[in-house]
C-alpha cells in the first residue's frame, strides 16, 4: 500500500466511507452532491475539523483548479481523493474551485502557541513566504493560502516538501524548507495559521 | 472542430507507471532544489513579489486564442494549427505525421493527427512526472521524464494501445531530482541521444560531475559522454544543418537583477565537446555571479555566441531548412521565448530569429505580439518550435494550451504583413 498517505487517517463520517468503499461517483453527479462529499472530510464550511486534512475555504480559485486537475491526472497522487477525482470534468473542477474559493476561511480549533508564532514569524520573514503566499498569506493564483489553514496539515505538507515526498508539487518549496528543523516548520505552520 | 479523445488506457498505463514509482522509496524523485542555494532576492532589490506564473491546467477555448494580436515579417502569417491541449509544450514529429507533444506539470504526453484536415488530439501517457523530453528515431518514440526513460517502438501504429513501452530508466541512470531536469531530448546528427541535466538550484556550487551538463548517449542508454559542462539550465538545442554543431539555449539565474544576467545561445565548436559554459561561477557574455564567487570566475569559460536578454526564457530552437521561407531564413535558428517572471518589466513572450556566423549570431524578432508592454501583461507562451515538412513552422503556446503554424507567400506579402 504504498500510495496510503501514512499521515492520512479514514475519514469517521458515514458518507465518505460509503464513498470511498468504491463507489466512485457517476459522471453527470449534480454539483451539490460532490460538494457534500467533499464537505464530509473538508468541512461543512470548507473549514476542516478532521485532523491532517487541508481547509479548502478562501482558498484561490485558480489554486483548487490546478490541484484537482493534478490529482485527476495521477500527477499528485492523493490516494484518498482518487475516487472523488477521477471521474471530475474540466467543468465539475471549475465549479467546485468557484465554490470553494467563495467561502470564508476560518482558524481551527487546534491551540496555537504565541511562542511558536513569533518564532514562526521571524522564519516566514527571512524566507520571503509573501513574495508568492501574498501579504496575507491568502495565496494568489496557483498559491495556496496558508492563513487560517490547519497546524497539522501545515506541518505535514512542509515536511513533505523537505523530503520530497510530496508529488506533483512546484520545486519551488524545497528552497525555504531546506535546513529547517522539525520546531521550525512547526513555528512556521504555527504563524500562517494564525494569520 | 478540433477533438480531444482521452485515451482511457492511456490513463491505465500512467496509473502503472505510478504504481511501480510508488512501489520503492527509493523511486520519489527528490524535490529538485539543492539545499546548498545561494539565491539572494534581498540584495537583488527586485519586486518582492516576483513569483513564477501560473500555467493554466485547462486549455483556452479556440475562439479565445490570440491569434489575431500576433504579428510576423511581411509575407507571414499565422493560424491556429491545434488546440484544446493544455501544457503544450515540446513537439516532436513521427515518419507518418504525427506530433507528439510533451507538457511538465500536468504529466501529459499526447498525439496529435491528421484527420480530414483537421487535428485530432488523443491523450497518448498521463501521469508522469514532467515528460518534457520527447524524441523520434526510427519509428520509435523515446520518452524521457526527470529520469525515467521509456521507448515505445512503432508508435504511429499503436495510437490507441500504446503499452507501457521499454522502459530504458536504469540503463540512462539520470539523477531523479526534478528542479531544471524537466528534460530536453534530441538525436543529433551522430545517431545519438543527446540530454540536458540541469542545475538543481537557482544558484549554487553543484556537482559537475552529475548536473548542469548536456550528455549524449547510444540510444539503449549506453556509452555516455559529457558535451557541456556549467550549463544552467537549456531546455532546447539544435544542430547547424550545414556545421553539424550544436546550439544551445540557456536561461539564466534569477534574483540577480531585472537586467539579467541576460539568457544565452551556445554553440559547442568542432573538437570542443566537454566545453565549459560557466555556471555558476560566470553569467552571459562575462558577468561574475554576485553570490557564488571565485577568483577568475570567467577564466577558462567559453562565452556566448550572443546573449538572448533579460529573463527572456529562451526554450526551444530549430535551425530552418524547409522550402516555404524566403532564402534568406535558410539555416537561421527560430528561438523561441516562453518570456520572464523574475523581472519587473515583462520580457520576451516572442519568437526571434538567430542568424549565426562563425560561432557568433545576431538576433532580429520574428513573431511578436503576445506582450502588451503598456499593461506589462501578456497573453501567451510560445515554447518550442518545429518545422513541418512543407516548410511551414509549428510554435507551441503553452499558455493556452495551442499550436500556431506560421506559413510564408510572397504575393499576399503587403496583406498579411500586420497579422
Amino acid at each position: 500500500m504504498g500510495l496510503v498517505r501514512k499521515y492520512w487517517r479514514p475519514p469517521v463520517l458515514g458518507l465518505a466511507v460509503a464513498l470511498l468503499s468504491g463507489e466512485a461517483f457517476a459522471q453527470g453527479t449534480p454539483l451539490a452532491e460532490r460538494i457534500q462529499a467533499c464537505n464530509a472530510c473538508h468541512g461543512e464550511d470548507g473549514n476542516s475539523k478532521m485532523e491532517n486534512i487541508p481547509s479548502l475555504a478562501g482558498q484561490p480559485e485558480f489554486f483548487i483548479l490546478n490541484q484537482l486537475v493534478l490529482m485527476r491526472e495521477n500527477v499528485r497522487q492523493v490516494e484518498a481523493m482518487v475516487p472523488f477525482v477521477k471521474d471530475l470534468k474540466d467543468d465539475d473542477i471549475r465549479a467546485l474551485a468557484a465554490h470553494f474559493a467563495k467561502l470564508e476561511p476560518k482558524a481551527s480549533a487546534e491551540p496555537v502557541d504565541p511562542a511558536l508564532v513569533k518564532r514562526g514569524e521571524e522564519i516566514a520573514s527571512a524566507k520571503r513566504c509573501v513574495s508568492c503566499h501574498a501579504a496575507n498569506l491568502g495565496g494568489q493564483e496557483q498559491i495556496p493560502r496558508v492563513a487560517k489553514q490547519r497546524i497539522d496539515y501545515l506541518t505535514k505538507s512542509l515536511k513533505e516538501f523537505g523530503d520530497g515526498t510530496r508529488q506533483g508539487a512546484d520545486t519551488n518549496m524545497s528552497v525555504p524548507v531546506a535546513g529547517l528543523s522539525d520546531a521550525d516548520l512547526a513555528a512556521l505552520a504555527h504563524y500562517a495559521a494564525s494569520r | 472542430m478540433i477533438n480531444l479523445i482521452p485515451c482511457r488506457l492511456g490513463l491505465l498505463i500512467a496509473g502503472s507507471f505510478a504504481l511501480i514509482a510508488a512501489g520503492s522509496s527509493s523511486a520519489f524523485a527528490q524535490a529538485g532544489f539543492s539545499p546548498l542555494d545561494k539565491s539572494n532576492p534581498a540584495a537583488s532589490k527586485q519586486d518582492t513579489n516576483l513569483k513564477p506564473h501560473a500555467t493554466p491546467p485547462m486549455a483556452a477555448p479556440t475562439d479565445k486564442l490570440p491569434v489575431d494580436k500576433l504579428k510576423l515579417p511581411a509575407g507571414f502569417k499565422a493560424e491556429v494549427w491545434s488546440s484544446g491541449h493544455p501544457g503544450a509544450r515540446t513537439m516532436v514529429e513521427g515518419p507518418k505525421g504525427t506530433i507528439f507533444m510533451g507538457t511538465r506539470q500536468l504529466g501529459r504526453v499526447y498525439a496529435i493527427t491528421n484527420k480530414d484536415g483537421k487535428r485530432e488530439v488523443k491523450v497518448l501517457l498521463q501521469g508522469l512526472t514532467q515528460p518534457n523530453g520527447l524524441a523520434v528515431k526510427d519509428g520509435a518514440l523515446y520518452v524521457l521524464a526527470i529520469n525515467k526513460v521509456f521507448r515505445f517502438d512503432n508508435i504511429e501504429d499503436n495510437l490507441d494501445k500504446p503499452g507501457t513501452g521499454v522502459e530504458l530508466t536504469d540503463k540512462f541512470n539520470l539523477p531523479d531530482t526534478v528542479h531544471h531536469n524537466w528534460k530536453y531530448a534530441d538525436f543529433g546528427p551522430d545517431g545519438k541521444l543527446y540530454i540536458q541535466v540541469g542545475a538543481n538550484c537557482n544558484i549554487c556550487e553543484i556537482n559537475n560531475g552529475i548536473h548542469g551538463q548536456i550528455r549524449r548517449y547510444n540510444p539503449d542508454g549506453s556509452g555516455m559522454e559529457i558535451v557541456a559542462r556549467g550549463v544552467r539550465n537549456t531546455v532546447g538545442f539544435d544542430w547547424h544543418p550545414v556545421t553539424k554543431e550544436l546550439w544551445f539555449t540557456d536561461n539564466g539565474r534569477d534574483w540577480a537583477g531585472n537586467g539579467g544576467p541576460e539568457d544565452e545561445l551556445n554553440v559547442v565548436a568542432k573538437g570542443k565537446e566537454g566545453s565549459f559554459f560557466g555556471f555558476p561561477y560566470c553569467h552571459a557574455n562575462g558577468v561574475p555571479d554576485p553570490d557564488v564567487k571565485i577568483p577568475n570566475p570567467c577564466a577558462g569559460v567559453t562565452l556566448p555566441a550572443v546573449t538572448t536578454g533579460p529573463h527572456s526564457a529562451g526554450l526551444g530552437i530549430r535551425f530552418y531548412t524547409g522550402n516555404m521561407f524566403p532564402k534568406s531564413y535558410q539555416n537561421v535558428a527560430f528561438i523561441a521565448r516562453r518570456g520572464s517572471w523574475n523581472r519587473e518589466q515583462k520580457f520576451g513572450y516572442d519568437v526571434i530569429v538567430a542568424r549565426t556566423s562563425g560561432g557568433k549570431a545576431k538576433l532580429e524578432p520574428f513573431l511578436s505580439g503576445f506582450l502588451d508592454e503598456k499593461g506589462n501583461a501578456f497573453s501567451g507562451r510560445p515554447v518550442y518550435v518545429h518545422q513541418m515538412k512543407d516548410g511551414s513552422l509549428l510554435v507551441s503556446d503553452e499558455q493556452n494550451g495551442a499550436i500556431y503554424r506560421i506559413t510564408y507567400q510572397a504575393k499576399s506579402a503587403g496583406k498579411t504583413a500586420s497579422r
